[in-house]
Formats: structure tokens, sequence, C-alpha cells
């Protein structure tokens, strides 16, 4: 019925479907350990960095003579600035889709972390500028007022209260509340003012601070930091990318409507295979045409990439996303990616529990096709608010039959009654998240689908006792 | 697993500031005596290192080169900067600031700041080559230029 690209053979998938359970336990609970230990080192760096900025600091002659309340508030001005300075090049890393982050903790974890730093970020810049103020004024004996006019005609200054308040603007753009109300395009403009914020506040570094005084250390440390924060940008958010979509070169060639406001996107290349692209991954993509150019989509693989085919599946969620289904075959497109940690390899349990709702199946669909499975491992659970909300469901079924994998569908509105991820009906039968899969707890869940639902799913998998390393969760907003 | 890198970090952190902490608690440069004027104990007190630095000068200059010499002005972004020299027996016994940046309060109050931090830099490491102050660097820039032309007037 659909042109669907074929299932490829990776060569790192070396488990054949044949693999005994305890040699693929072993070798999940290897991956597993190894992937967390990897993530708690990455921590421990990111610790690390910060301490050695201040310890550099300590070690520098002038940073032991304090002097009266003065001097203790310029000196903790200053390692609040030297902690700040330091986050923020963490919260690039973490923004720079770097393959071993993706690999080992996710890049929507890592998103998670470099949002939860915003905040802290910006408290400690504040309290670096309000402390500094009142050290200095304290030791000169004027005012807070005198002394932010004094520092505003002192060279450099002002480009670092430019810094401060571009990271106000970059803060503030991004809280919920704000971001909810703000189009994507204005919110992401805003963001990227983040990178003339880090830029503008090296002069005062320069010349106020010392960090950067030739022939000290900390010049030494805080360069590598720069380099390496802006080089992994550089080279994970433009150089891959471009790599790829020169490689690979890209064009639609088909647009394929399968249920009003959802579109199958059929794309050719060449040598996609390559693209190690695993089920349940997705890409950015930008489509090369007049009126889609400026929004990069980031929409999950919906079959796993042949050699010179691929297909994503799309719903119209974002204004953006509504003009893709216009799209002319030819158009050129461009891919970040693939990323995503929704696949077979973060598994950590013998059985497979997928479930998803609407436009949610795309990964999960992607992901029974890509993984090895034994007859009854898989149980797969599919969820549409309406009888046209059932995407892809005829080719999951038909892929679900040739695994040996059981699949059940739930069709209706949710519930109004109370938070449930289930509609009335089920909910009145006594349906739970273990009468469909009664093997839960030795299972991994993976659950897709809009926010608010899969999140009620995940909750009921808690409290069912699933252990937190067996879920596995991809969101959108709806 | 997060507690894990949680406990981690701060127990790292921690070690790593200790470490900080202990090589800013023992200066790289050992100062001699405090006060100013009593050249004798100034030179008797300057380290070994320094010691032999002076001697090999003195080997080339003449032995005993003594009196004040005056460096150029230095001019910094935030005003020039020059110092002058004591000399007793080859030896740098005490450094005045004659200017200091002045550009402004913030400016002035880094120069006071940073002035005997150099100061005692300078009479221990017996040359120009010493550390930059942290939070002034373009003082101690305009220091040390200012320094390293007063020692090459005075010969050592």
């Amino acid at each position: 019925m659909i042109d669907t690209a074929r299932p490829t053979a990776h060569p790192l998938a070396a488990a054949p479907a044949t693999e005994p359970l305890a040699v693929a336990a072993r070798r999940r609970d290897r991956s597993r350990r190894r992937r967390s230990a990897t993530t708690d080192l990455l921590g421990i760096f990111a610790w690390i960095s910060a301490a050695v900025a201040v310890a550099l600091w300590l070690a520098s002659p002038g940073s032991h003579s304090v002097v009266g309340i003065g001097g203790w508030l310029t000196d903790a001005g200053i390692v609040a600035g030297l902690i700040a300075t330091d986050l923020v090049l963490v919260m690039l890393v973490l923004a720079a889709r770097v393959p071993l982050v993706d690999r080992t903790f996710g890049q929507d974890t890592a998103i998670a972390v470099h949002r939860s730093l915003g905040k802290p970020v910006l408290y400690l810049l504040l309290a670096h500028g309000a402390l500094l103020t009142l050290g200095y004024g304290a030791s000169a004996g004027t005012g807070p007022i005198a002394e932010t006019i004094a520092l505003f005609s002192t060279p450099d200054m002002p480009l670092a209260y430019l810094g401060l308040g571009l990271f106000v603007a970059v803060v503030v753009s991004s809280l919920v509340a704000v971001r909810r109300r703000l189009p994507y395009e204005a919110w992401h403009v805003i963001h990227l003012l983040s990178y003339a914020a880090v830029l503008v506040a090296l002069p005062h570094m320069l010349s106020a601070g010392s960090v950067l005084a030739a022939g000290t250390w900390q010049r030494a440390y805080w360069i590598a930091l720069y380099v390496l924060a802006l080089g992994l940008i550089a080279v994970y958010r433009f150089a891959v990318p471009f790599v790829v979509t020169v490689r690979h070169r890209i064009r639609v060639v088909g647009v394929e409507p399968i249920a009003p406001g959802v579109v199958s996107i059929h794309l050719a290349g060449r040598d996609l295979d390559r693209l190690g692209a695993r089920g349940g991954q997705y890409g950015v993509w930008r489509f090369w045409t007049a009126t889609t150019w400026w929004y990069a989509h980031p929409v999950s693989f919906s079959a796993v990439p042949g050699r010179d085919r691929a297909r994503i599946t799309v719903r119209d969620l974002g204004a953006g996303s509504s003009r893709l289904g216009r799209i002319r075959p030819g158009a050129f497109v461009s891919l970040e990616g693939p990323y995503g940690l929704f696949t077979s390899r973060a598994r950590t349990a013998p059985y497979l529990a997928l479930v998803a709702s609407g436009i949610g199946i795309t990964p999960v669909r992607a992901l029974l096709e890509d993984t090895d499975l034994r007859p009854g491992e898989a149980t797969v659970l599919l969820r549409g608010s309406d009888a046209q909300q059932q995407y892809l469901w005829r080719e999951t079924a038909d892929l679900a039959a040739t695994t040996g994998s059981r699949l059940f569908a739930m069709v209706g509105h949710r519930a109004r009654s109370r938070a449930t991820w289930m509609p009335e009906e089920d909910l009145r039968r006594g349906v739970t998240l273990l009468s469909v899969f009664p093997r839960l707890l030795e299972s991994d869940l993976y659950v897709c689908g809009p926010r608010a639902w899969s999140d009620l799913v995940v909750r009921e998998a808690r409290l069912a006792g699933v252990p937190e390393h067996q879920i596995h969760q991809e969101r959108f907003e709806s | 697993m997060r507690a894990r890198a949680v406990v981690g970090g701060i127990v790292s952190s921690i070690a790593v500031l200790v470490i900080g902490w202990q090589l800013g608690g023992q200066p790289a440069v050992t100062a001699p005596s405090q006060s100013t004027t009593s050249g004798s104990s100034a030179s008797g007190s300057g380290s070994s290192g320094s010691g032999s630095s002076g001697s090999t000068a003195s080997g080339t200059g003449g032995s005993s080169v003594s009196g004040t010499f005056t460096g150029d002005a230095t001019q910094t972004r935030y005003g020039p900067v020059q110092v002058r020299i004591t000399v007793a027996g080859g030896k740098i016994t005490d450094v005045t600031a004659l200017q200091l940046t002045d550009h402004d309060g913030r400016s002035v109050q880094i120069s006071q700041q940073a002035a005997p931090i150099l100061r005692q830099e300078a009479l221990a490491a017996q040359s120009a080559s010493i550390q930059a102050v942290s939070g002034a660097t373009f003082t101690s820039e305009g220091y040390t230029t200012s320094l390293q032309s007063a020692i090459d007037k005075a010969g050592l």
C-alpha cells in the first residue's frame, strides 16, 4: 500500500533474533551500567569544571588578601561570576547535540538539564553584578548608584551590562508562561541572542577581571573551556549537519496525505541507510521551499530508512507544519540528526511494551520495525481519539503480525471524569496498564504521544512499580 | 544514579577547591619584610633564587649598584603607571609607585589594592617577570613595563 523503505541490517545491531534471553539480559545490563556511569561521569565533570574555575582564581595572587566587608562582597561577586560563566558554557555544551550526550542520556534529557540551569545561572549573574557593585562601593565609600554610574564609565562595562540584559531576555522568554504565548520563531530569535550575550561579556572579563590575563593558568583554562563549548556547537550544530546534508542529498519525492492534517513525506537520497538512523529516532528537518525554509521541524522517521528511501510522517501541530502538506516533490531537504534514545539500544528488560497515541505512532512503528523480537516479546497498544486518528495502524498491525507481537487498540476521547489516559469506556471495563501488559514489570515501556497524555501513562507505570530505567518517553506538545 | 553524580561532583569539587586554596595560601612569591626603607634587612632576607640572579647581574654591571632609578611612565587604558626602584648593593630593596591607574574611582581602588601585592612580588622575584594581580590586569601590565625600564636603567 505504501512505498515503505525496507529495514536494513545495522552493523551495530549484532544481536540476532535467536539471542538467548540470558545473553540479551546481560548485554542490556552492561549497556545500562555503562550509560549510567558515563552520565554520572559527565555530571561530575560539569561540577569539576566550575570548581577548577574557582580554584584557579583562589590560586592567583591577590585573591587571598580580603580587606573588610567590601573585599568579601567583591570576592563573592567574582566567584558568582566565575561559576555562572562556567555554567553558561555547560549549557552551550548541553544544547550542542553532542553524539556522546545523545547516546548516553538523550538529547531531550540534555535539554531538560539545560532548561533547569537557566534560572540559577541568571540569578548568579545578577548576584555577580550586584555583589561587585556593593563590594566596590563599600571599599570606595560610595553608594551603589554612584558605583553603578562609575562602572558604566569603565571601558567594556556597558557591553557587560548589555550581555546581562540579553541573558535576562533569553531566560524570561524561556519561562514556561512566556514561551507558551510566544511564536516559536520569536522565541528562537531571542534564544540566539545568548550567543551574543556570551560574546559581549568577554571584553569585561579581559579588562575589569583578570581571568584571561596573559601567562596565567586561568587564561589557559578559560580559553580551553570557550574553545570546547563553542567548538562543539560549531561542529555538531553546523558542520556535521552540513556534511550530512551535502553527502546524502535528500529530496522530497512525494507527499502523501494519510488522514486529515497528516501527511507522510517520502524522501529520496544517497546512502540513507548510512545515516545510522535507528527505529524510533528523529531528525530536525528543513525543507528548502519559499514558505518553509525558515523553520526546522523535529520529526520522527516513520520507517527505518532504506538505501535510497526514507519516510517521515507529520501532523500539523504548529504553524510551520501545516505548510508541509503543500511541499512539492523535488524540494531540497537538509537534516540535523538522527537523534534520540527512543530506540531498542536503550532497552534494559526482557519484554517490550509499546504505547502510542495519535501521531506518536511514528517512532513506535519504526522501533517495532527495527527491533529483533522473539514471538510474544512485544506488546503494542495504539490509541486514537477517533476513527480518523488511526495513522499507520494497518502497517503497524502487519509488523506486529510478522514479529509475533500482540496488538491492542483503544479508540475514543480521553475520559473527562478524572485525570486518565484512557477513554471512559475502557476505564469502566477496568483496563489498566497491567491488564494490557501482564509482564509490564519485566518490560521496557516506550510511550509516545502528547505530553499530558504520556505523562499520565508514565505515572501509572511508576505507581505499578516499573523501575525508572525501564521507562522511555518521547513527548510532543499537542 | 543522579545522587551518585551529585555526591561525586560535590566531593571532587571540594577537593579541587582545597587544592586551589592551598596553592593560593602559599604565595608563589615569598614576600620579604613589609617595611619599606630598611634596605639591609630586605636584601638580607631575599630568597636564594633571586640572590643568584643578582650575583650574575652584578658580575657584568658592577658589584654594587645603588641608588634610585625611575622607570618610564607606561600608558594604560586606565591611566599612566610609573614606578621607582631603590637599589642597594645590586638588589632591589623597594619599589615605589609614582603614578598608578587613576582613570576613575574604580581604577584608583584597584591600584591601591594591587600595588602592595605587585611590590611584594617584585621584591621577591628581583625582576619584572611577576604574575598579574587578579582584577588588576592593566595596572599589573603597566607596573611590570615601568619596572622593567627602571631595572634596565639600573643595569641590574
